[in-house]
């Protein structure tokens, strides 16, 4: 962004628009004090012209005169003039001010009036006048030097420009800045996003203070930028994964195929390579159907199924399901029941799911005369399902790694399976809010997944003497 | 002869199903689209219809579907869908339909739930007994008698047979198995049911005699009077 941008940011307009309010305002405000206070004081000046008359209508005409002499050699500067004229517009007494003829002929009388009187230097001198009529036909005019006024009118409005002008560069200058500001920030941020989109995941926004809208703005921003990292690694290990778990039967199946094409002679030949054919595209089949079973239960869209769900009953279903392979196996496969029920809202069939690929996997891993324990459980903390076997466990380093989508233990490579059950408990229990934790159970492997932090005590060895295998 | 109509779009795809419906010993009609498939079915009697989810065209499949059922065609309808999502095939199955299949599919899968769907039409559950050659099963009491012999089962045990047992002579797979007797809905990964069944096997069979359940190679098993 370049600086002639600069108009078109936000902040430089909002304060733009702030300044132009406060003009506004004050512009206002001032007019409205200079309208009230000019009218006020020529309210003063009309009441003093007004007392000033009246204070000559007792005295007799020696008084007057010597009053009127007095307050000329009193006021020589001509600010407070007082003047008596006979009634052809003579000076009879009083200051030294000449009317202009043109005003004495249309000189208003018993009300005050403006009037101007030229200046010797040039110029004018303004005044407000009050004259009365005497009965003698005489006229005495008092009047008030308006140039005070006048000047302090001026200073008033001077100072209001100077104001104002020096508000506007200061406001100007403020919203330059804060434009100037928002456009570097603009400009950072921008800058990293394109990076982001060239292809670079690591980078993130500047961050420059930890409160204030665009910190917390950025913060955000960064929170969604790294887990779109972390999204797009997990892809990049999936799709490896996938170039790794669909090649290998793919390349089976069609070296099965172009073999059969080569060597078969009879029916039966052909329908043996044909049944194996079918065997190989339906475990390619079942690989692909629950990686796109991981990704449905991601995306979260099942939450609009949810209902109450019994999680002792869901897991008294897993433990009856596989029952008969435990026994068949040699492991003794209990259910620990507890007295508390432990009910959420979810999905049945996915928790079921999830438990199925718990118990699955613990039979998997645990050797013949081992045992597996599967309970659900509620505490205050939250509620959970826990599967522990006494088999040789997952190693520390592996434990966070086996959640990932087609991952496998250097121990499970050669097993079954398509490295996808414990990635879609995870993904199950990120559905309802769960957390799903490894352990060790000394020897083997403790796996929770439950609500909050409710992780409950380890079973204990009496506990299962009397929970007999049912 | 049983009168099938497949609504399927891609035309491969209703070859296929055609022959695979054809082979099982049904007579196949077809339709590429929901406006031809809706004439047809109200126009002919089918025994039972295939319908695809997504069909081209304004009419899509549970569109056709509904407007079948309102029209009073009251035959089974079975929904082909691309889309697993649970809550899909629960509307598929609102709209009026009596089972949802998720493609891709075994055809030994269609043919035998098909096969369930015109059972369950032509003879509604109102017997007391089941028998099966020398197997009976008193659906009051709940007992279960080989001969004379009682035979005692655990309740999953029970139902298990139960279902094989209302359908003698059909092929019944694994995941029609999981969804009756266990109801959760998922394509049941491991094979867990094998070993049910043959503890089944090993508590029905009489000693000596051929047994009874027959595992339907890479799909299912299928109960069947012994001779």
């Amino acid at each position: 962004m370049r600086l002639a941008d600069l108009h078109r940011t936000t902040s430089f307009r909002l304060a733009l628009l702030f300044l132009m309010l406060f003009g506004a305002s004050s512009t206002a405000l001032f007019g409205f004090l200079y309208w009230q206070t000019k009218n006020y004081s020529m309210h003063r000046m009309q009441d003093w012209l007004g007392s000033e008359q009246a204070s000559f209508v007792p005295m007799d005409r020696a008084a007057s005169t010597a009053r009127l002499e007095a307050h000329r050699v009193a006021d020589p500067g001509l600010e407070r003039p007082f003047v008596l004229f006979d009634a052809e517009g003579h000076r009879l007494a009083g200051s030294q001010l000449a009317l202009p003829d043109d005003l004495w002929s249309t000189l208003p009388t018993g009300r005050a009036f403006r009037f101007s009187i030229p200046r010797a230097g040039g110029g004018t001198l303004p005044y407000l006048g009050h004259a009365e009529r005497l009965p003698t036909g005489e006229v005495l005019l008092i009047a008030r030097d308006l140039r005070q006024s006048r000047d302090f009118g001026r200073l008033v409005v001077d100072s209001f420009l100077w104001a104002g002008l020096i508000t506007a560069l200061l406001g100007l200058g403020g919203a330059a800045y804060a434009g100037i500001d928002s456009v570097r920030r603009i400009d950072a941020v921008t800058q990293a996003i394109q990076r982001v989109v060239d292809g670079d995941f690591s980078g993130r926004l500047p961050v420059r203070g930890r409160s204030g809208d665009h910190a917390r703005l950025v913060h955000v921003v960064n929170g969604m930028l790294g887990e779109i990292e972390r999204l797009m690694q997990e892809v990049k290990g999936v799709c490896d994964n996938v170039a790794h778990d669909l090649r290998t039967p793919l390349t089976r199946l069609l070296a099965g195929l172009e073999r059969t094409r080569r060597r078969a002679v009879t029916i039966d030949d052909y329908a043996a390579a044909m049944d194996e054919a079918i065997l190989e595209t339906k475990s390619l089949l079942a690989t692909f159907s629950a990686m796109l079973r991981v990704s449905e239960v991601e995306n979260g869209a099942r939450r609009a199924g949810f209902d109450h769900v019994d999680l002792g009953q869901v897991v008294g279903d897993v433990v009856e399901l596989y029952e008969p392979v435990a026994e068949e196996k040699g492991i003794t496969l209990r259910l620990l029941r507890e007295p508390r029920g432990a009910v959420m809202r979810g999905d049945p069939s996915l928790l079921f799911e999830a438990v199925v690929n718990l118990v699955d996997n613990a039979l998997k891993f645990t050797p013949p005369g081992g045992r597996v324990t599967a309970r659900a459980f509620a505490r205050d903390a939250g509620i959970g399902v826990e599967v522990t076997d006494n088999g040789p466990g997952i190693p520390q380093h592996e434990r966070e790694a086996v959640l990932r989508r087609f991952y496998r233990t250097e121990a499970s490579r050669h097993t079954d399976g398509s490295g996808l059950g414990l990635a879609l408990v995870a993904a199950v229990a990120r559905l309802h809010g769960m957390t799903l934790t490894l352990t060790d159970a000394m020897p083997g492997c403790r796996v929770v997944m439950c609500t909050g932090d409710a992780l409950p005590e380890p079973v204990r060895e009496e506990a299962l003497a009397e929970a007999p295998a049912r | 002869m049983t009168r099938v109509l497949v609504v399927e779009d891609d035309p491969q795809t209703a070859d296929e199903i055609r022959c695979a419906l054809g082979d099982h010993g049904f007579e196949v009609d077809s339709a590429a689209n929901g406006r031809e498939g809706l004439i047809k079915a109200v126009a002919e009697h089918y025994d039972a219809l295939v319908i695809d989810r997504m069909l081209p065209g304004g009419l899509d499949g549970l569109g056709m579907l509904a407007t079948l059922r309102s029209a009073g065609v009251e035959s089974p309808v079975l929904i082909l869908s691309a889309l697993s999502a649970v809550e899909e095939r629960v509307r598929g199955l609102r709209a009026g339909g009596d089972d949802y299949l998720t493609k891709p599919f075994d055809f030994i899968e269609l043919t035998a739930r098909l096969d369930v769907l015109l059972r369950r039409q032509s003879a509604p559950r109102r017997e007391t007994v089941l028998r099966v050659g020398k197997l009976e099963m008193d659906l009051v009491t709940h007992t279960v008698r080989d001969g004379g012999r009682v035979i005692d089962l655990l309740p999953r045990e029970y139902r298990l047979l139960e279902f094989l047992m209302r359908h003698p002579g059909q092929i019944v797979t694994r995941t029609m198995l999981f969804e009756e007797v266990w109801n959760y809905h998922y394509i049941e990964p491991t094979n867990v049911i094998d070993v049910h069944i043959g503890k089944l096997r090993k508590k029905i069979d009489a000693e000596g005699e051929e047994p009874m359940i027959q595992t339907i190679r890479g799909s299912g098993y299928m109960l069947r009077a012994p001779g």
